[in-house]
């Protein structure tokens, strides 16, 4: 996908008609809600839009592409498109495609459609639903110990699922605990610090969520590189959001004896063999997962699934999962978030042609401008500040993976090192933006979803006014901690 | 499946409710009859043998009140709120002037069954009831109903067996299915399969932690029989009483809004009138 655009001109009028068209897509996705529009339908239209302006003023390429070559030996000029044409590649053939189908980046969508496919599965063996009624046993009922217990359960499904999934796994077993507990007052203290995690859940990880794929693979940090530098601040931050949530929200240990004899026979009620149809299944799946995050960790340096890539594993695991329902494999083709998938295909398809009209050379060009040296391997603090900073503040009002797709491919073209602190800035600023808001990530969406179902009233105010200190507290740790470690 | 109502419902069905035993308190009974000190005696004798086999559990003391003492609804009352019985032992049609009446409990138990808190035991009017072997506890949603289990237990002679039955109305699911039908939205065939297991599911799995804590008592061995099965209501009932010949069958009767007796109870207490009934 990060491809360097052709280097024919476009001229101001153009570049400003997409820029415009840019600003209108970022605009309707962040009134997603008030358009009651789906994100893949708003996305959908523009890459419409765009492709047909791109056509008519001819900034496409629409020449056959050649796949398949090898770039010549005596040749060290650029990965272009016309190189292939031009003898910079050896071997390969032509072939014709439509225009919108290279502008796909499709390593990310078969990472994001095999994980998904591979959760679903592996949910319907029950193991995320036993292991978190196992979790729910061993807090015995206390508030506080179920707090700190669902807090990292959260965490650590976001990192290994997806925040969405991770959000509606433990934020609806947290309704239906605490109605067992008669704790339906703590409902908005729970459900918000778990929505809140999920965003910190989505930082342990490569594939914990889109934006980490997308910069990550941009920067090409690796898994276990990504792991052991996001690993730390996802600790720290966790255990600070925890202890902030049961002061503010007033959640504590049962001292009584009484009550907690009470809570525990409470809790010991939950039966968590119930949503287990075959023991058999469910260890496969058991181990399957084991596999899966082992084998996605080592995606690059395993011989021949190197070069498959990360996309191929996460397909590879769904597929093999999908044996055991192979005559009932299309309830869960249904079952995708095809919304999602949708959404990112127009999105890389407007981004591709905002690049061949130069846009986001444009805007490369104003953040140069703003930040001292994009090139150096260890940015300035202040260009990392002012990065993260500026993600987290554009993520919470608006789709945190647009900016993403777009500073990742800006920061690429513009020949940042992988080792520098900016592709940090800009992972933790689109990551932890989502906690400002209610609108800022699909998983505080999530939360406020389920407050809205069960009766608590949350409105975008009162979430912004509750949000704030855990925010502003997760992001100065973070910008801390990319300053002094990852810069 | 990631969706959030799919999470929800895995996790409610996870949420199980647990038999709980109730301690049963049954020191003071008050045997009510129309009749005179002979039949009050009578009666008291044969109570004595209807709970002898359960002298290691409970040893109740027995008070009467005899025909002549009350004359009208609100006399009885009175007369029992001076008592504070634990359990009333009474006879069908108490002062009916046709005690046989086939359609009737007698406006007398009607008003005892909805208006006092204590138990009733409704006796029939026979001698063929002197032993609680075999014991039935039924209501139209037995889970979680840990009171009407434990009264149903405590009163089974140890050795004895005690049959928890639930028959789900088949009449009422054929309505709401053969609804769901005449929604394209929902499949019908797996509407159909699903809600029939889960509603069967929620009874058996209250049965067996019965089962389990009932085996678990010290002193008071009972087998526990489970009949679970989706049919007609009266008919199944009836048709179960009959098979299991029981001595006794423990129901509830005071309805949430207290407007008459609980629906399935009342057309239970006037069609069984060889077999003992609690009315709880």
């Amino acid at each position: 996908m990060f491809l360097i655009a052709s280097q024919a001109t476009v001229s101001m009028s153009v570049k400003i008609l997409f820029a415009c068209l840019l600003v209108a897509l970022i605009v309707c996705l962040a009134l997603e809600e008030k358009l009651h529009a789906k994100k893949s339908v708003i996305a959908g239209l523009f890459a419409v839009v765009c492709l047909f302006l791109g056509s008519v003023f001819q900034i496409l390429p629409f020449a056959p592409v050649v796949v398949g070559s090898q770039p010549a030996a005596e040749s060290a000029a650029p990965e272009v498109n016309e190189s292939h044409a031009g003898g910079q590649h050896e071997g390969g053939h032509q072939i014709s495609m439509p225009v919108y189908i290279p502008a796909i980046n499709w390593g990310v969508i078969a990472i994001i459609l095999g994980s998904s496919l591979f959760v679903d599965v592996t949910s319907k063996s029950g193991l995320f639903t036993w292991i978190a009624i196992r979790v729910t046993k061993a807090s015995r009922g206390d508030p506080l110990l179920l707090l700190y217990f669902y807090g990292t359960m959260t965490v650590v499904f976001s990192a290994v699922l997806n925040n969405v999934t991770a959000m509606i796994i433990v934020g609806s077993l947290t309704v239906v605990s605490l109605d067992k507990l008669n704790l339906r007052d703590k409902l908005l203290g729970f459900l918000l610090i778990e929505g809140l995690l999920t965003n910190i859940g989505g930082l342990l990880t490569l594939i914990s969520s889109v934006p980490n794929i997308i910069v990550g693979t941009a920067a090409q940090i690796s898994f276990m590189e990504f792991f052991l530098k996001a690993s730390p601040y996802v600790v720290l931050a966790t255990i600070v959001t925890l202890i902030l949530g049961a002061r503010l929200f007033g959640i504590r240990r049962i001292r009584d004896a009484e009550q907690k004899a009470k809570a525990l026979e409470q809790v010991e009620g939950f039966d968590e063999t119930d949503g287990i149809e075959s023991w058999g299944f469910f260890w496969f799946s058991a181990v399957m997962l084991g596999l899966f995050i082992i084998t996605i960790a080592t995606t690059s340096v395993l011989p021949f699934i190197s070069d498959l890539e990360m996309g191929f594993v996460a397909l590879s695991f769904s597929a093999v999962m999908l044996i055991r329902y192979k005559a009932e494999a299309d309830q869960f083709y249904k079952a995708i978030d095809w919304d999602l998938i949708a959404f990112f295909m127009s999105l890389f398809v407007v981004i591709y042609v905002m690049e061949y009209a130069q846009v986001l050379s444009e805007i490369g060009n104003g953040l140069q401008l703003v930040l001292s040296d994009i090139t150096a391997a260890n940015a300035s603090a202040a260009d990392t500040s002012m990065l993260l900073i500026g993600s987290a503040g554009f993520s919470s009002v608006t789709d945190n993976i647009p900016l993403a797709a777009m500073l990742a491919n800006i920061l690429n073209s513009l020949g940042t090192p992988h080792e520098s602190g900016l592709w940090w800035s800009v992972i933790f600023g689109a990551n932890l933006g989502g906690n400002l808001t209610p609108i800022g990530s699909a998983s505080t969406l999530v939360a406020v979803t389920i407050m809205h179902k069960h009766r608590v009233p949350m409105s975008f105010g009162g979430f912004v006014k509750i949000a704030i200190p855990y925010a502003v507290v997760q992001i100065g740790l973070a910008l801390v901690y990319v300053l002094l470690f990852l810069r | 499946m990631t969706n959030l109502d799919q999470f929800e419902s895995v996790f409610k069905s996870a949420d199980r409710q647990p038999f709980s035993e109730e301690p049963i308190n049954l020191e003071k009974i008050l045997v009510v009859t129309d009749g005179d000190a002979t039949q009050a005696e009578e009666l008291n004798y044969q109570l004595r043998q209807f709970f002898g086999g359960l002298e290691n559990v409970i040893q109740p003391s027995y008070s009467s009140l005899m025909g002549d003492q009350f004359s009208n609804v609100k006399q009885l009352l009175e007369q029992i709120e001076q008592v504070q019985p634990d359990l009333i032992c009474t006879v069908r049609n108490l002062h009916d002037p046709i005690p046989e009446l086939p359609y009737s409990l007698g406006a007398y138990v009607d008003v005892m069954t909805q208006v006092i808190s204590c138990p009733v035991l409704l006796l029939p009017r026979n001698d063929q009831w002197s032993k609680t072997n075999e014991v039935m506890a039924i209501t139209d949603h037995l889970s979680g109903d840990n009171h009407l289990v434990s009264y149903a237990a405590a009163l089974t002679s140890p050795g004895g067996t005690l049959v928890l039955a639930h028959v789900e109305d088949e009449q009422a699911f054929t309505r709401y299915i053969s609804t769901i039908g005449k929604i394209p939205t929902i499949d019908t065939a797996i509407a159909e399969e699903v809600i029939r297991d889960q509603l069967l599911k929620e009874p058996a799995d209250y049965i067996l932690s019965c089962q389990q804590a009932l085996d678990q008592r010290p002193g008071h061995s009972i087998e526990v029989e489970s009949v679970i099965t989706l049919g007609h209501l009266l008919e199944d009932y009836k048709r179960l009483i009959n098979r299991h010949e029981i001595d006794l069958l423990v129901l509830n009767t005071k309805d949430e809004d207290q407007l008459a007796m609980h629906g399935l109870a009342y057309p239970l207490a006037i069609e069984l009138r060889d077999v003992p009934l609690l009315l709880l």
